[in-house]
């Protein structure tokens, strides 16, 4: 049965799974859409793969459930992935097949028009569908897979990584598809380790460390946050001693020594004052570079979320 | 044609060009075989191959093309050709890397599995029928001949063992990504088997005692299967292959 209009069309509740002695995930909620872009983000082995695959049913959870497009996970999760595509994140293709066969074979129990959408993404896209897929760039194998998840017509896309391996050029407009899609009312949950890859096109993002989920906010909060951290970069490391020393004394500036440069996390989302308060400090050389609202996730977890070791 | 019925069909083609080759030149060599039957017997190292030349020589050319094409033929190369297929049914698309994408498409895994299984079982078994075909039109050219109902019964049976060792591999192949471990055990278990047939006080012991020349000659003689071998062997490959399709529901890509 579709999931009411208001109601969220990614549902999890307490997924947890574990490979031998090893956790993968941490039983987990999740209440995702209706539609809209969602960024599941976490470094490699923080659980987001076994996540999106025990979404789609190609992993068992041990304790949990979950509902996705209105269809309880089940058995093999056949009746989800009639509901909802799935990109894995693993590249490995059928090197035989030309690009347009294999969108095919990708395509095989979805309907006829598909088949022609996902070609004509591809060549959106500037893939040569008559060629081998063996002769495919790692960039251009990652495209076919998305345009195959991309074609079908369902309310949910499940992508691994979309954009791993892909040049900028080529993630924006992979991005731009995304959110074109999201727009005609799709719930698509995209992952990345990549923080500053995939957020401009996320309108909330999802947060997992060590097969947790440490944080659940929307990409505005996110950005806001980031801009918390600013970051001064001096010529020598005695003006940067000097630095920390100087911006620790100022209200609401917590600064730390970091590969070179000084890494100030602020109270306060607006850096104005601050930036005013530091070209007011005489006593410091002028900075050779500020920067703010940029925020690797390693920072973000370490700075925002107390989380260490990511 | 879809990728995995070209591979179905290529390699059941290939396989039924070696078996009839092996077929065409057995036949051809009936003639001087047969004028040779007592010199090879004295020359026989063991005695489970002189008590095979044995029946050779009370069955006929009945007793020598059954055992050329089913004994030597089917359960040589169709075993080869039963662990192919099946070790790159699933331990192949898992060692590849391609079992999540093969899986993550809106098609139920039964339904995967019963394809693979079927496509791999019809390559298996249809050489062995298609070859059985051939062979009262080649006993025409040494001057010989053979009714063909039991030799098709008797490539029934001969089917019924190589399904059973394809559904095995099989089996191992859903619980696996590494096919060639599956290539290795198989070739060990089918050296072992027919080591065993050659050591007389344990030959009763040997999966090839299942095949022998006199299992066929008696399909002959009385046009009918041996229900006491076909009907375990169908019921272990049936088994094999409830058991594969438990394993593979629940396996993680």
């Amino acid at each position: 049965m579709p999931p009411h209009p208001s109601e969220p069309t990614i549902v999890a509740r307490g997924l947890a799974r574990a490979f031998g002695a090893r956790t993968a995930l941490h039983p987990t909620d999740l209440a995702l859409g209706p539609g809209g872009v969602i960024g599941l983000l976490g470094p490699n082995g923080s659980g987001k793969s076994t996540l999106l695959r025990m979404l789609v049913g190609l992993v068992r959870p041990d304790a949990g459930s979950a509902v996705v497009a209105g269809v309880p996970l089940a058995g093999d999760g056949t009746a989800i992935r009639r509901r909802a595509t799935y990109a894995p994140g693993e590249l490995a293709l059928y090197g035989e097949l030309s690009g347009r066969d294999h969108l095919g074979w990708l395509l095989r129990g979805r309907e006829r028009a598909a088949r022609s959408r996902a070609i004509a993404l591809a060549e959106t896209l500037g893939l040569p569908l008559s060629a081998r897929v063996r002769s495919y760039s790692h960039g251009m194998k990652r495209q076919l897979l998305f345009s195959a998840a991309l074609a079908p017509a369902v309310p949910v896309r499940i992508l691994d990584e979309p954009t791993e391996g892909l040049d900028p050029t080529k993630r924006g407009e992979v991005l731009d598809l995304v959110a074109d899609d999201a727009r005609a009312g799709r719930t698509i949950l995209l992952s990345s380790h990549h923080l500053g890859e995939v957020d401009r096109a996320c309108d909330r993002l999802v947060f997992l460390a060590a097969g947790r989920k440490i944080a659940d906010e929307t990409a505005a909060s996110v950005a806001r946050r980031a801009r918390r951290l600013v970051r001064v970069a001096y010529a020598t490391e005695a003006d940067l001693l000097l630095a920390e020393r100087e911006v620790g004394r100022l209200a609401g500036a917590s600064p730390r020594r970091e590969a070179g440069r000084l890494s100030v996390l602020l109270e306060d989302d607006d850096p104005r004052a601050f930036l005013a308060a530091l070209s007011d400090l005489r006593v410091l050389p002028a900075p050779q570079s500020v920067e703010y609202g940029q925020i690797s996730l390693q920072e973000l977890y370490r700075e925002l979320y107390g989380v260490e070791g990511c | 044609m879809g990728r995995e019925a070209r591979f179905y069909a290529f390699g059941s083609l290939a396989y039924f060009v070696v078996l009839e080759a092996l077929l065409i030149g057995a036949v051809l060599f009936w003639p001087d075989f047969e004028d040779n039957l007592e010199a090879l017997r004295d020359m026989a190292p063991l005695q489970a191959l002189k008590g095979m030349l044995d029946q050779i020589g009370a069955g006929g050319v009945a007793a020598y093309v059954n055992g050329q094409h089913f004994f030597k033929g089917c359960n040589t190369v169709g075993t080869l050709a039963a662990v192919i297929f099946a070790m790159n049914a699933v331990a192949g698309e898992a060692h590849r890397g391609t079992l999540e994408l093969w899986l993550s498409r809106p098609v139920s895994r039964r339904r995967l599995l019963l394809e693979r299984w079927v496509g791999g079982a019809l390559a298996v078994v249809v050489p062995v029928f298609a070859s059985t075909l051939s062979i009262p039109w080649l006993l025409g050219f040494v001057e010989a001949e053979m009714q063909l109902g039991p030799l098709l019964l008797g490539a029934a049976h001969q089917s019924l063992l190589l399904l059973a060792i394809y559904a095995a591999a099989f089996l191992w192949s859903c619980l696996t990504a590494r096919p060639i471990l599956i290539a290795f055990g198989m070739l060990l278990f089918t050296v072992l088997q027919f080591s065993v047939y050659l050591i007389q006080v344990a030959t009763h012991w040997s999966l090839f005692r299942l095949t022998d020349i006199d299992v066929f000659v008696r399909i002959g003689a009385t046009h009918a299967l041996d229900g006491r071998i076909c009907w375990p062997l169908a019921g272990v490959s049936a088994a094999l292959l409830a058991t594969a399709l438990f394993v593979f529901e629940r396996r993680t890509p």
